[in-house]
């Protein structure tokens, strides 16, 4: 030790006082107020017929469309800081149907989490697939929760009966004012799409000529009718409809992101267009303190002879 | 993690518990001595300075223990309250968007409005659970296919939003009663019986059943010690579930009608209220409401303790005689170089 006896001695007393002073702070310290970011959150599940389809992968499992979709939502509200508030919709034929509107996530995971896991095919009520007339719907509902969530609807886009491009239903609202992601899910294959019966039992596939391929309107308007020639007849397979959700996103001021690898990718989307609200929370110092006389005295004991050469 | 029955939030931490042998191991504190044979032998002082490295290991044991943050994890005790378990069946059908006890036709025709049978349900339904501290509910989601949406549950917050997302938007096309009632007895299967378990249906209209399905309600309901509560939301003011003398003959084979004769059958405690009104409505209510006061096992989530403190207080009472210690020699060595 190069330090002469004094010196250590003067210096070990400084530090078991400081140490006393931090362990009765850890004590005695009253909590400090910190602000936190929380968010509101809407998420509308898909559970239409094309979310059978298992052509996702969650680890090295594959599984189905609903099963990732129920899956990602599960760990997105587990992401979230305690003091944010999730709600759960499901959407079928063409409108979404809210089943809870936002609560906070901490207190009622539990609730959260068994409704979730509900969400099945046989709550459909209509068997057709009209993803942006179900999405117009989400967006008005969620106007009428306060405060306003952000929307987040997971589908893999296909529209059943098929819309065409120029012929799409109007949004007839502003678009951005109800903040929203979209998050696409699917293989970008087109695969059988498994059919459903009331038990929601799978019964063999989709067969070509029991969908529509062709834009119903599209076919009853002479001057659209062209639209429909020559499309190829593909609407009884299913895989991700990225272009077409793009489009839709971009029509009601959403941001849309495919197959997501991690929540985070969605809450950073989220906190980007989210109104965010500051949520005071108590913290406490305890562990800094703690931790300090933790080193202090730690310093005062460490074998230091051991590294210091010997010249005697 | 769970350690030692404790929820330890930094449990790595405790991985360096033997530094806590680190006084033991150095002679960071020795003055150098000459001669040792120098020093008179004294018991006190070698007991002394023991003592100082037992504070020291406590100490920093102590730290460490609390730094780790360790917490009683939240558990659940059991404790008799009084209340009932409810289960909510609320009806979703179209007619539910109708406005409720008009007395215009014209007025009928406002679907959807802040008067809607539905938006009505839900402002009496949600007085009617926060007036209840105890209860449990559950809310079984009534369409073509029923389903146990929200399997009974403490938190209000969650039924609260439960009922509120059902009064948002517009109703569905087909409801099935039959379905919904049988599910709503599967709430209460595999649970201990707690106390008081009611079916509490909200609609305004009725569905004839299939004699099987009457039967096997009957059988479960009558199992599972189920009552039945019908609030029942009124059209027209004179049509009542019971026949009258005066009935009109276009009332007799009314649906509602043939379920209420179905639940007054299966022989299990029954009671409709026919709310022609918002008064009859608010009424059927508070009468529930005072009917349904008897014992109930309830289960409490007492929420996480930290128990961090206490190794603070074990790390203050250590440190006390050991910073005095230490301070004093201080003192004493500057007096000797004086």
């Amino acid at each position: 030790m190069s330090l002469s006896y004094p010196k250590r001695i003067f210096l070990t007393a400084l530090v078991m006082l400081i140490s006393l002073l931090m362990i009765m702070a850890a004590l005695w310290l009253p909590q400090v107020d910190r602000e936190i970011e929380v968010m509101d959150s809407l998420f509308v599940i898909d559970i239409t017929d094309s979310m059978n389809v298992e052509d996702v992968s969650f680890g090295n499992e594959t599984i189905n469309r609903l099963e990732w979709a129920k899956e990602y939502t599960r760990q997105s509200i587990l992401s979230m800081p305690c003091g944010s508030h999730a709600g759960l919709a499901i959407f079928s034929e063409a409108r979404s149907l809210i089943l809870m509107t936002p609560v906070e996530v901490c207190a009622n995971y539990h609730d959260l989490m068994q409704m979730l896991s509900q969400f099945r095919p046989t709550m459909a009520w209509a068997r057709s697939s009209e993803v942006s007339k179900a999405l117009y719907t989400a967006i008005r509902q969620a106007k009428e929760i306060t405060p306003q969530p952000t929307v987040v609807f997971l589908t893999d886009g296909h529209e059943a009966p098929p819309v065409h491009e120029t012929l799409f239903p109007k949004f007839t609202d502003t678009p951005g004012e109800v903040p929203g992601v979209i998050v696409g899910i699917g293989g970008s294959d087109l695969v059988p799409i498994p059919k459903t019966n009331e038990f929601g039992e799978i019964e063999g596939y989709w067969e070509i000529n029991e969908v529509m391929h062709k834009d119903v309107y599209a076919s009853s308007r002479g001057d659209a009718a062209e639209l429909n020639d020559n499309r190829p007849r593909t609407e009884h397979l299913s895989s991700q409809k990225k272009s077409h959700m793009e489009t839709v996103s971009r029509r009601v001021g959403f941001e849309f992101i495919s197959s997501p690898k991690s929540p985070q990718n969605l809450i950073k989307e989220m906190q980007k267009i989210s109104e965010t609200r500051q949520q005071p929370v108590k913290y406490d110092l305890f562990v800094w303190l703690a931790s300090i006389a933790l080193i202090l005295l730690l310093l005062v004991f460490l074998p230091y002879s051991m590294f210091t050469k010997q010249h005697e | 993690m769970m350690l030692f029955g404790l929820e330890w939030a930094f449990p790595l931490v405790l991985l360096l518990l033997p530094m806590a042998l680190l006084p033991w191991f150095n002679n960071n504190l020795d003055k150098t001595v000459a001669w040792t044979a120098l020093v008179p032998h004294d018991p006190l002082s070698r007991t002394i300075s023991l003592a100082l490295k037992v504070l020291s290991s406590v100490v920093i044991a102590a730290l460490l223990l609390a730094v780790a943050s360790p917490a009683i994890p939240e558990r659940t005790v059991e404790r008799f309250g009084e209340g009932a378990e409810i289960v909510l069946l609320l009806d979703r059908s179209r007619s539910m968007d109708d406005a409720f006890a008009v007395t215009t036709q014209a007025a009928n025709y406002s679907v959807a409005g802040d008067n809607s049978k539905r938006r009505v349900a839900r402002t009496y339904l949600t007085e009617f659970v926060k007036k209840r501290p105890d209860d449990r509910f559950g809310f079984v989601f009534f369409s073509t296919n029923s389903i146990n949406l929200l399997p009974l549950t403490y938190s209000k917050e969650a039924i609260l939003a439960t009922i509120e997302a059902n009064s948002l938007g517009k109703g569905l096309s087909d409801t099935n009663l039959a379905d919904a009632l049988m599910n709503s007895a599967l709430m209460f299967e595999d649970q201990p019986y707690r106390g008081s378990r009611i079916v509490l249906l909200v609609s305004d209209g009725g569905q004839l059943m299939t004699d099987e399905a009457m039967e096997l309600i009957t059988k479960r309901y009558k199992e599972m010690n189920l009552s039945i509560y019908w609030i029942y939301l009124k059209a027209r003011q004179e049509m009542t579930l019971e026949p009258s003398e005066n009935d009109n003959i276009l009332y007799t084979d009314l649906p509602e009608r043939k379920v209420h004769e179905f639940f007054k059958g299966i022989g299990i405690p029954y009671r409709a209220f026919e709310a022609g009104s918002l008064d009859e409505f608010a009424k059927a209510m508070d009468e529930i409401d005072e009917q349904q006061y008897q014992t109930l096992i309830v289960e409490e989530l007492v929420p996480h303790e930290p128990k961090a403190d206490l190794f603070l207080w074990l790390a203050l009472l250590a440190m006390l005689p050991l910073a005095s210690s230490h301070l004093y020699s201080y003192w004493g060595v500057r007096k000797a170089h004086e």
